[in-house]
């Protein structure tokens, strides 16, 4: 369809917006209300434009043609319109720069400011707000305004989280439409109405776990960060952006820092995998960086005491110790470990004819056969999810709702994402019927199913064996599961996700890649971590796998690992000749080893990771004082220095020099959206049996449970770790809901507090897992905790 | 909430209600219950309080802030019970001009109320409210569900007087439609409380 804005003409897509036409054709509208990823809806009133069109006479169904020059006229509309809600007709003629449309726009400027308060130098919005900016750009300078303006609540926390205040807000709608259009927990709402409208909750601490995102889309300084608050003026932050090693989504983020701190995080673009929004762990969990008892140096075991050292000293030290020390030597890094520091780990290991391993690793392959893509599962049209995405791969979560809402992502014009995709509606119909949830227990996301279906914890080979047959399985009836696969069956595009639970077992994780392939269905597969995909992909893989090198190593180098969590594994690894555990904060096994070296965070590397879709990411370092913390490579580049060799994997450069010769691709700066590039598939995993009984199911979770002590501000907003009861267990084992309690798992001691919930099955106790304990079905001894002061 | 265990739900034993008021719309509408709910509570208890708010929340199957979106926006509804007569002033433009203003600055000496408040014995509750849709008959008093329009400074006396004696007057009507017959009021006769001052 052709149109002019202004001097410039352009061919554009049928549906397009005006507003959207303005911008590709590199003129600018000031808008608010519009947003991308969400509905139009004209509220603001600022993206005023003179718009006008042919018109076809209805008996020559000619165009209406100007008697003097034979063009067709132009009839413009009797008003300005908002071109966020019109769309483009053809021949459409749209003119953003005369003094009319201009006029219009200052006017409509000054009425939005009539209650502002334009406490901009206290704001933490300035510099970097659209109100602000818009005024400058669009507005008159000047108020004819002379009354009294409304004054309201400057400082009303919605939630531990997130503040607001309410003199700031224009009533622009976009956080009451982002909580309804996508995450759908309309927990945010316009109160009164009129002159007397504000932006209020009655539901407490705004439940959702995608709550901070709507400070990134706020216009204007009313939603605030309230973790950031009072921190620091946008121009002062360092802005890294970077992507989130929290879970295998691999969503951008935007890392802001001031004087080596991190003082917040903010959702950042990808267009193919979290589009602007990140959950609330995402951007919240940060603050345990700058923990005061971040280890910054190296510590060397001198008889009982671990002391401060070089990393000199360090490497000196291990070298002369792994010269007179057993032969065994097993290298093991945390599975949201970059590709370059599996490279050196897998260097180290094999210049110390030893094995290197990944952890968490589940016993099936991360790695899909037909793999599926975020915008796949958000154009399918029949989603069975085995699992809880939004504890697992909170991105999933958000992304599934796209394709509950049957739109299409956009296709990008000129300037980008569409600001007014017209095809975005407030409160759409959403098609549920589409998305089929089944987990062990009662999930988040079975709130939006179509279907959902509880099966008893262990029987997901059965599920999936039930689905594929047509015959009952895993307690659930026949025509369930029939009416399931005659729906994927049916489907166009229809799409599986395997979370934990199934990769857990192979023969599970087997069934189900068999019912794939008999509906023709691509798979998603929820690995556990940022680089599990990766990892595997490299091969950062031994034959007996971690538990085996825990129990048969002389030495053991561990990257952000903490086995002696179980004090039986302790009890194994105080024998060992050589401990070496590189973390950053003391943990059950730094207090065995004999070197300890200080780690980077997820948010100091730089590298690449591998997300769930197979989609190549650069990671980049935000500048974060974290003392001499280093990552594995400059483990292994310091330990080669002193054992006098230089090892693949010594520099992020001469790891993706190697890479690149495994991995055909250049991994330096790659394009924002990543590389998609899926590996083939591996051998799924030997079949071991697998837990079938416990009354403990150690689940995912967004929060990490690890970090939750170090991150007060999720801790408040969220609370203590809750080990989750069925009322009618509660009763019969007499557990009161606050109460905390210690759950010991095997070797494992884990306090929690008792949460009474129907979402627990009779006879099953749900509990977040830490990092190093493996996800499933468990057996667990409950103990009133001895101290009720937690630390 | 906390008050929703103590008391009995609104909608207890009353399915019959609940059955129709939720037939009136298709499943996927269901939201649109929330009017006719509020509705039914508001007529029987004066007032919706957080728990009924609540209670039709989890009926319609959204989150309550929702429906206290919805409640919020109409007048009509209240949080807090209201007096025995509601007085509700038109606050919006075509009432203003026509002296709603200085209406409710009478109303508001007669009974010594402040906008938004009830009278200890629970006679008069005061509010400003929008456009009520009548601009034509500026300034418009509603009471309760009665509209009284044109008001003056002494028809306005009149009315309170009688209310404060357990009286509702009939309305004066001056237009056709629903009020056919009616006398109407010699217009002009009388200054308007606004021309005064
Ligand atoms: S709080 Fe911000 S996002 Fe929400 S309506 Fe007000 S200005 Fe818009
Ligand atoms: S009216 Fe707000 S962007 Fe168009
Ligand atoms: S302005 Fe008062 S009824 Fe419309």
């Amino acid at each position: 369809m052709k149109v002019k804005v202004n001097d410039v003409e352009l061919d554009l897509e049928p549906g397009t917006s005006a507003i959207d036409a303005v911008f590709a054709a590199g003129y600018d509208v000031p808008y608010f209300c519009s947003q991308e990823y969400m509905s139009p809806i004209g509220a603001c009133r600022m993206c005023l434009g003179k718009v006008g069109a042919p018109r076809k006479d209805r008996e020559t169904n000619d165009w209406i043609r100007d008697a003097e020059t034979g063009e067709p006229q132009i009839f413009y509309f009797p008003n300005l319109m908002a071109t966020c809600t019109t769309a483009i007709m053809d021949g459409m003629v749209i003119d953003t720069l005369s003094k009319e449309v201009r006029q219009a726009q200052s006017g409509m400027m000054e009425f939005h400011l009539i209650n502002h308060p334009l406490d901009c130098p206290v704001c933490d919005k300035g510099g970097a707000c659209e109100l602000q900016d818009r005024a400058y750009e669009y507005g008159a300078g000047t108020s004819r305004f002379e009354f009294d303006k409304r004054h309201q609540e400057k400082h009303h926390a919605l939630s531990e989280l997130i503040t607001l205040d309410r003199e700031r807000c224009i009533h622009c709608k976009r956080c009451v439409r982002y909580f309804e259009e996508v995450p759908g927990d309309e927990v945010l709402d316009f109160i009164e109405r009129g002159g007397h409208t504000y932006i209020g909750t009655v539901d407490e601490g705004l439940p959702s776990y995608f709550t901070g995102n709507i400070t990134d889309i706020c216009p204007v300084g009313a939603l605030l960060d309230a973790t950031s608050r009072f921190r620091g003026r946008n121009w002062e932050y360092d802005h890294t952006r970077t992507v989130s090693l929290d879970d295998a989504s691999g969503a951008a983020i935007m890392v802001d820092a001031r004087t080596g701190r991190i003082e917040r995080v903010k959702g950042a673009r990808n267009t193919q995998v979290n589009l602007d929004w990140i959950d609330d762990s995402t951007r919240f969990g940060h603050e345990y960086v700058d923990a005061p008892d971040r280890l910054k140096t190296p510590l060397i075991r001198k008889g009982a005491l671990l002391e401060p050292a070089s990393w000199e000293e360090a490497a000196q030290f291990i070298a002369s110790r792994l010269a007179v020390a057993g032969k065994r030597v097993g290298v093991a890094v945390r599975s949201d470990a970059t590709l370059e520091e599996g490279v050196a780990a897998k260097a180290l290991a094999e210049h110390l004819r030893g094995h290197a391993e990944h952890f968490p690793r589940p016993a099936a392959s991360v790695i899909a056969e037909n793999p599926a893509t975020f915008t796949d599962v958000a154009t399918s049209d029949a989603i069975f999810v085995v699992g809880d995405p939004t504890e697992e791969v909170p991105t999933l979560d958000l992304r599934i709702k796209d394709a509950l809402r049957g739109v299409a992502p956009p296709e990008l014009l000129a300037h980008g994402v569409p600001i007014a995709d017209l095809r975005l509606k407030e409160r759409m119909p959403r098609k549920r019927s589409i998305l089929t949830v089944a987990a062990p227990y009662r999930t988040n996301l079975m709130r939006h199913a179509g279907q959902e279906l509880i099966y008893p914890a262990g029987q997901e080979e059965d599920l999936f064996g039930g689905v594929g047959s047509g015959k009952a399985g895993a307690s659930l009836a026949a025509e369930q599961l029939n009416q399931l696969k005659s729906a994927l069956s049916d489907a166009k595009k229809p799409v599986i996700i395997l979370g934990a639970f199934v990769l857990a077992s192979a023969a599970a994780t087997r069934a189900a890649e068999a019912l794939a392939e008999s509906v023709g269905a691509k798979v998603m597969k929820l690995g556990p971590m940022a680089n599990s995909y990766g990892l595997e992909a490299l091969e950062v893989t031994s034959d007996g796998g971690y538990a085996d090198l825990l129990t048969q190593s002389d030495v053991l180098i561990l990257s952000n690992l903490n086995p002696a969590q179980d004090v039986q594994i302790g009890e194994r690894l105080r024998n060992l000749d050589l401990l070496i555990v590189h973390d950053s904060f003391e943990t059950e096994t730094t207090g065995l080893a004999h070197v300890v070296l200080p780690a980077k965070t997820g948010y100091e590397k730089e590298g690449t990771v591998v997300n769930l879709e197979g989609r190549f990411l650069n990671v980049y370092p935000a500048p974060v004082d974290s003392g001499t913390s280093e990552d594995f490579i400059g483990v292994v580049r310091t330990l080669g220095e002193a054992l006098g060799v230089r090892l693949d994997g010594r520099s992020v450069r001469s790891a993706r020099r190697s890479l690149a010769k495994t991995l055909n691709h250049d991994l330096a700066a790659l394009p924002e959206e990543g590389l998609l590039a899926p590996v083939d598939a591996k051998e799924i995993g030997e079949t071991v049996a697998d837990t079938v009984a416990g009354n403990l199911l150690l689940t995912s979770s967004l929060l990490k449970v690890d970090r939750l002590r170090r991150n007060p501000k999720l801790r408040a907003a969220h609370g203590d770790v809750a080990l989750r009861v069925n009322p009618a267990d509660a009763e019969a084992q007499n557990l009161e809901a606050g109460a905390n309690v210690t759950v010991n798992i095997g070797g494992v001691a884990r306090s929690a507090t008792i949460k009474i919930t129907e979402d627990a099955p009779e006879g099953l106790m749900l509990l977040p897992a830490t990092f190093d304990q493996a996800l499933g079905l468990t057996s667990a001894e409950i103990v009133p905790a001895a101290d009720l002061v937690s630390a | 909430m906390i008050e929703l265990d103590t008391i009995k739900p609104y909608f207890e034993g009353k399915e019959d209600v609940l059955g129709e008021i939720l037939g009136r719309y298709p499943d996927y509408g269901r939201r649109s219950a929330i009017m006719p709910l509020l509705w039914e509570v508001q007529r029987a208890e004066r007032h919706v309080s957080e728990a009924r708010l609540e209670e039709i929340a989890h009926i319609v199957g959204v989150h309550a802030t929702e429906v206290k979106g919805v409640m919020s926006f109409y007048s009509t509804y209240h949080e807090q019970p209201v007096g025995k007569y509601h007085l509700q002033i038109c606050s919006t433009l075509s009432c203003s001009l026509a002296g709603s203003d200085e209406m409710f600055d009478f109303i508001s000496e007669e009974t010594g109320l402040v906008n938004g408040e009830t009278d200890g014995s629970g006679i008069f509750s005061l509010q400003k409210v929008e456009c009520l849709g009548s601009c034509g008959t500026a300034p418009v008093l509603q009471v309760n569900d009665t509209y009284y329009e044109r008001v003056t400074r002494s028809s306005c006396k009149e009315l309170l007087d009688a209310l404060r004696s357990g009286e509702m007057l009939e309305p004066p009507r001056e237009r056709g439609g629903d009020n056919e017959g009616a006398e109407k009021p010699k217009i002009g006769s009388e200054q308007r409380v606004g021309r005064e001052a």
